[in-house]
């Protein structure tokens, strides 16, 4: 990643942890960015239905059926990745 | 200024709960600020990202619809119809302001009031709508409810909005229903879910099933420790469904558009022989079970799982506060006892329910 790219993804992360607090009731400092929000207990399936049609509508980042995997949305730092290099077109 | 009420978990006892909307002190990350008033009331930001989420909700329905016209199906969609007044509303709104061929869907868990089956048949009849009712084993289910009630199933952030046997429930009625959408190849689910139960960014969203049970697999897991390998038979879609079935439907909660209130619901059903059931509880018109999982939840958490949803009704003034906080406190108690034989809960269970010790039910 270059500097335009590393900016790009702190400033998807930072809005992707904005909507889950908001969304979710939970504090900021308790999300482990590197883990499985489910896995945290954070939200339920469907609340990861309902953070990949935020992310639609946030950044534009379109997410196909093949998309959906724990690859992409495994953690809120590969959520930020994924929409990252989608946005670029490098996937 | 600080307003207390009598706690949902400790009774006798009084706790703080916003002096504008109806969220109390227990609620996740909540705060008040000297006026009593709670952070997610003051969240403007957050009030304008909803309005933008459900506007552009709006015109993704809208574009989905528009684009099934030209497709001949023998029904549009599945609408799951637990008899409610809000699902009994969604499904009025599909027929006559959408135009929509409706397959209606009841999953009768066994609890379903015998006035809300009454009220599914009247207004199905009205609409001219087909409809089916799907019953699970109920020597599955009530374990599941069981299960979920007293061990820690589902991840504890995600029932904010939703108590652990309504979560079971729905769960079940979200599976059921993509698997007929998927069997009938119906490209949508509508269901009667209102902003406040589920985030705006919920209004419509496609159904990636394996992903979804992908991501459930760990609480599953723990379902299936609890109860047993039956539950896979409640809660799975079998792949030969999926994979001759040419896409995934997409769910869509129409009611989340609209801005009414319950006296303006109400009206609507009663032009179509919606009668509102007595002795259930303040937020429920279809369910018995409720009270029984609302209890469980107060117990639990220390506040409604309806807290947040009547506190957007608030704040949007489509209810007032006072009539939040009525229908928070009317709760038929004296239901338990029944509700725990039903379920077969046993003393332990009882007694680390708490129903015991608040003299609810007899040991």
């Amino acid at each position: 990643m270059n500097a335009d790219q590393v900016a790009e993804r702190a400033r998807i992360l930072e809005g992707l942890v904005t909507f889950v607090t908001r969304s979710f009731m939970v504090e900021a400092s308790a999300i482990d960015l590197d883990r499985s929000l489910i896995d945290q207990g954070i939200i339920d399936s469907f609340g990861l239905m309902e953070i990949t049609t935020f992310i639609e509508n946030a950044f534009g980042a379109k997410i196909q059926e093949q998309d959906m995997t724990r690859e992409a949305f495994g953690s809120m730092n590969k959520m930020a990745t994924f929409v990252c290099r989608r946005k670029s077109g490098e996937i | 200024m600080t307003e207390t009420t009598p706690s949902a978990r400790q009774p006798g006892v009084t706790r703080q709960r916003c002096s504008r909307c109806v969220l109390s002190a227990p609620f996740p990350n909540i705060k008040f600020d000297d006026e009593g008033v709670c952070n997610f009331c003051r969240d403007e930001v957050g009030a304008r990202s909803d309005d933008t989420a459900i506007d552009r909700g709006r015109v993704r329905v809208m574009d989905l619809l528009a684009a099934q016209k030209a497709r001949k199906a023998t029904y549009d969609a599945v609408l799951c119809n637990s008899g409610g007044k809000d699902s009994s509303y969604t499904l009025k709104l599909a027929v006559e302001k959408y135009g929509l061929t409706v397959l209606s869907f009841t999953l009768d868990n066994g609890f379903v009031a015998p006035a809300a089956r009454d009220n599914i048949h009247r207004v199905v009849d009205a609409l001219g709508v087909d409809h089916i009712t799907v019953r699970p084993a109920l020597n599955v289910f009530k374990p599941v409810v069981r299960a979920a009630s007293l061990l820690p199933i589902y991840g504890e952030q995600s029932l904010t909005r939703i108590s652990a046997g309504c979560n079971a429930c729905i769960s079940l009625v979200n599976t059921t229903a993509l698997r007929l959408a998927l069997e009938k190849d119906i490209p949508f689910i509508l269901a009667g879910f209102t902003l406040g139960q589920i985030p705006a960014n919920g209004i419509v969203y496609r159904n990636h099933y394996r992903f979804l049970a992908e991501s459930r697999e760990a609480s599953m897991a723990r379902l299936r420790d609890a109860v047993g390998e039956e539950v896979d038979r409640l809660y799975e879609v079998p792949d030969s469904v999926i994979d001759r079935a040419p896409a995934y439907p997409y769910n869509i909660n129409l009611l989340c558009l609209e801005s009414l209130t319950e006296a303006q619901i109400l009206a609507e059903v009663g032009k179509l022989g919606w009668k509102l059931p007595s002795g259930l509880d303040g937020c429920s018109s279809n369910c018995m079970l409720n009270t029984f999982n609302n209890y469980v939840h107060q117990r639990r958490h220390g506040y409604s799982p309806y807290e947040l949803e009547l506190s957007h009704l608030v704040r949007k003034r489509l209810m007032t506060r006072s009539e939040a906080l009525a229908k928070l406190a009317d709760q038929p108690l004296e239901q338990l006892p029944y509700l725990v034989k039903s379920l077969a809960l046993s003393p332990e269970d009882l007694a680390t329910l708490g129903l015991l010790a608040d003299g609810q039910v007899a040991g």
